[in-house]
């Protein structure tokens, strides 16, 4: 009951989420395309990338919906403002981290500062919190990330009955 | 060739394009004009607009040089070849076409040279300017190379071979030599809203070489066989590059604030979808044999004007909205001084009937030669013809877009006369409702109406509008329409008469009364070959031909056409390169042939 209520807070969260970066692409805050990113490390075509990266971005936003409930029920308290800090913890270990470090380490299409660029198309990193896309990103990152903790802790505790 | 103050002369510019956007290449290697990432949107070389600040891409001997330039055989890849007293080096520019199975830069300008002898010293430089140079460009390193980026944009320079990069004040550039056989290449890669993607050499080279196989392929289908095949195929390549791949709309120039006279004010925003123009581009492109293209812009046609119809706006953005604002870039002296610089386009809200008749006599070519016009589409044209027969009564600001009062243009009557000849046309073919009786009716009315106050006995022409007793070019366009029998008396009075009042030798005026904006213009290029298409269909061949001939020869080294020329000075005018003279080209030939054929 709890899991199935962190999930769908995760399901619920994660459209937020994506919803509110892709708006931040359009305002012209940032260039930064989450989907793009996360199906180009597994295809070079931009249509196959931009479904597997939907797909993947929707699986990892329930992976993480997991991760808040573990740390829900250790403590043994759930609330969209818990949610909210959790989120801006996961905010800056995405922007800081997983983004910056993990994801060019990992990526066999994107840039490390010891790319040549030679032998395969590169996509561009993202840097220091994410610079590179636009001074803004780090910003609608923070806010995308807040609003999904904040779902996802308050789906968790609502269904949980935690308060 | 010398620049002015910066400002190279519009002749000497040649157009390469994607099916997104265009970039302009002068005759010494400069790239002054790419908006990106869309053909409407702010341009990151504007040096066509300001020699100072506009931002461009320079690329040229470092010596005293000759040059001379190509495009490839029937392609938008242009060639131009520089000599020094060192030797030549050979530099092929391309938009180059996405390869959509791998991951390509969203644009993509390569800069392919050769060295063809000798050792010849290069010089380049990338001096890019986002938002027509309004925003704040940021510079640095990426993964080994040079970085641009403002808001959302972003380019990357790419070198191979092309000496050791040099980074200051935001512009990046290089010297090197290159001798005879040997080969470097210059890639900008931009991309907006999205990661950038940094290409390789490899792959550059194997979308340059793509490129270079697709527009031949394209061009060599073209359905004419005449004298002016070159013209022609060039013509239609124009065309091709004025068609927005992404959405089937068609603009009517690549460029903005070009202006119709040095100095002047004059300077319109032509990167828009007008209906007037775009139908008859589809038109042209029928009569050539491009099917696909003509198709993908009566969809977007359809859908753009959902939601004004029966209603025609003038013009749409190529995403089909209606928001075209018009606003001054004050920070841009403009072309040679040439202010104010305007982009977006105030004429949206005009009235303009006749756009009614260019647009159903294009669709009534369409259901023709495609006859692919569906149930509820032809609903929707049939409402059109009814708001046709119901407001051909209105005053309205006329084909010229004119900035004064409103009146009842004599050419604005004529073409909704041709809009309901069309709906009874595509009536009798059951491809619209059949509202015959109303539309018949209502056409001979619009005829009583012109012979009563448009026709001026004396001068055995039509006039500008009862109110304006003068004559304007576009009354040719009533003989290309078959508003009169062609041969007859009054077209060939109209003919005469504006060869008489308008014509400066090969070159023809649009009118010589007042529009409402201040400042002089040229002579309007597009009507020289209504000119000509008018002689054909009132079979005049060799007169035509004659005008033909002349007109050809105008154009610039590359086969190219501005909006206007300056009829002492050739010079070239006005947006560049506008797609109603190159489409006026094609329907001269076609027409010459044609009659030719009927002879």
């Amino acid at each position: 009951m709890t899991i199935w209520g962190a999930l769908a807070g995760g399901l619920v969260g994660t459209v937020v989420l994506t919803s509110g970066l892709r708006i931040a692409q359009e305002l012209g805050w940032t260039r930064m395309d989450i989907p793009l990113l996360l199906g180009t490390a597994f295809t070079e075509n931009r249509s196959r990338a931009n479904v597997v990266g939907y797909v993947l971005h929707f699986v990892n936003g329930l992976l993480f919906a997991l991760a808040y409930y573990a740390v829900f029920a250790a403590v043994g308290h759930a609330g969209w403002l818990f949610g909210l800090g959790l989120g801006f913890v996961h905010a800056l270990f995405a922007g800081g981290a997983l983004v910056t470090v993990l994801l060019p380490a990992v990526h066999p299409r994107m840039g490390t500062p010891w790319s040549d660029a030679e032998e395969t198309p590169l996509l561009e990193p993202p840097g220091f919190l994410l610079r590179n896309y636009g001074d803004q990103t780090a910003f609608g990152t923070l806010l995308a990330h807040l609003a999904y903790g904040a779902i996802v802790g308050g789906f968790a505790a609502h269904l949980a009955g935690w308060t | 060739m010398e620049r002015i103050e910066g400002y190279a002369p519009i002749r000497d510019y040649a157009v390469i394009g994607d099916g997104r956007t265009c970039a302009l290449v002068a005759l010494d290697g400069g790239i002054d004009w790419f908006p990106v990432p869309d053909i409407d949107s702010p341009a990151v070389f504007a040096r066509i607009l300001d020699g100072r600040k506009g931002g461009a891409f320079e690329l040229q001997p470092e010596e005293p040089f000759e040059v001379e330039r190509r495009y490839q055989d029937g392609s938008n890849v242009l060639e131009t070849t520089f000599r020094t007293a060192s030797g030549a080096v050979r530099v092929t520019d391309a938009l180059v076409l996405t390869d959509t199975s791998s991951l390509a830069p969203m644009r993509e300008l390569v800069r392919r040279l050769e060295g063809v002898s000798g050792a010849v010293p290069m010089r380049w430089r990338v001096e890019p300017r986002f938002d027509f140079a309004r925003g704040r460009t940021r510079t640095g390193t990426r993964s080994g190379r040079f970085f641009a980026s403002w808001a959302t944009d972003a380019l990357s320079v790419n070198v191979w071979d092309a000496g050791d990069v040099q980074i200051d004040d935001g512009t990046v550039s290089g010297r090197f030599e290159l001798r005879a056989g040997a080969e470097a290449l210059i890639d900008v890669a931009v991309t907006h809203r999205e990661p950038a993607v940094i290409p390789t050499r490899r792959n550059a080279e194997r979308r340059l070489e793509r490129t270079v196989r697709f527009w031949p392929e394209w061009s060599r289908h073209a359905a004419y066989e005449g004298p002016w095949r070159g013209p022609v195929v060039r013509s239609a390549l124009v065309l091709k590059l004025l068609c927005f791949a992404p959405s089937g709309a068609i603009v009517a120039a690549p460029t903005a604030s070009l202006p119709e006279w040095i100095g002047g004010g004059r300077n319109w925003d032509y990167r828009y979808s007008w209906v007037r123009d775009a139908s008859w581009t589809l038109e042209a492109l029928l009569r050539l044999g491009y099917r696909d293209e003509a198709e993908a812009y009566f969809w977007w046609f359809m859908h753009a004007t959902r939601l004004t119809q029966p209603r025609l706006q003038i013009l749409y953005r190529t995403d089909g909205s209606t928001r075209t604002v018009e606003q001054e870039l004050a920070g841009l002296r403009g072309y040679r001084g040439s202010a104010p610089v305007r982009i977006g386009n105030g004429a949206v809200d005009q009235v303009q009937l006749d756009v009614y008749g260019s647009m159903l006599d294009a669709v009534c070519r369409y259901a023709r030669e495609t006859g692919r016009v569906d149930g509820d589409t032809g609903k929707e044209i049939g409402k059109i013809a009814d708001y046709v027969a119901e407001h051909w009564r209105d005053r309205d600001s006329g084909i010229w877009e004119v900035r004064s009062i409103e009146t009842h243009f004599t050419q604005s009557k004529a073409l909704c006369w041709v809009a309901l000849d069309r709906a009874c046309s595509l009536a009798a073919d059951g491809v619209i409702p059949d509202h015959r009786d109303r539309w018949r009716r209502e056409a001979d009315e619009i005829r009583e109406f012109i012979d009563e106050n448009g026709w001026d006995a004396e001068r055995r022409s039509y006039v500008r509008a009862p109110d304006m007793p003068e004559l304007d070019a576009s009354l040719l366009t009533l003989n290309l329409l078959r508003y009169d029998e062609p041969g007859g008396a009054r077209p060939n009075g109209v003919i005469e008469a504006v060869k008489r009042e308008l014509a400066d030798g090969p070159l023809v005026y649009r009118y010589r009364g007042e529009d409402g904006v201040a400042g002089r213009e040229g002579a309007f290029l597009t009507c020289s070959f209504w000119l000509v298409d008018a002689l054909a269909r009132a079979h005049r061949i060799d007169e035509a031909c004659e005008l033909m001939d002349e007109l050809v020869a105008l154009a610039n080294d590359v086969g190219l056409y501005a909006e206007e020329m300056d009829p002492e000075t050739r010079e070239f005018l006005g947006n560049f390169p506008q797609g109603l003279t190159h489409l006026a080209l094609v329907n001269a030939a076609v027409s010459i042939e044609d009659a030719k054929a009927a002879r």
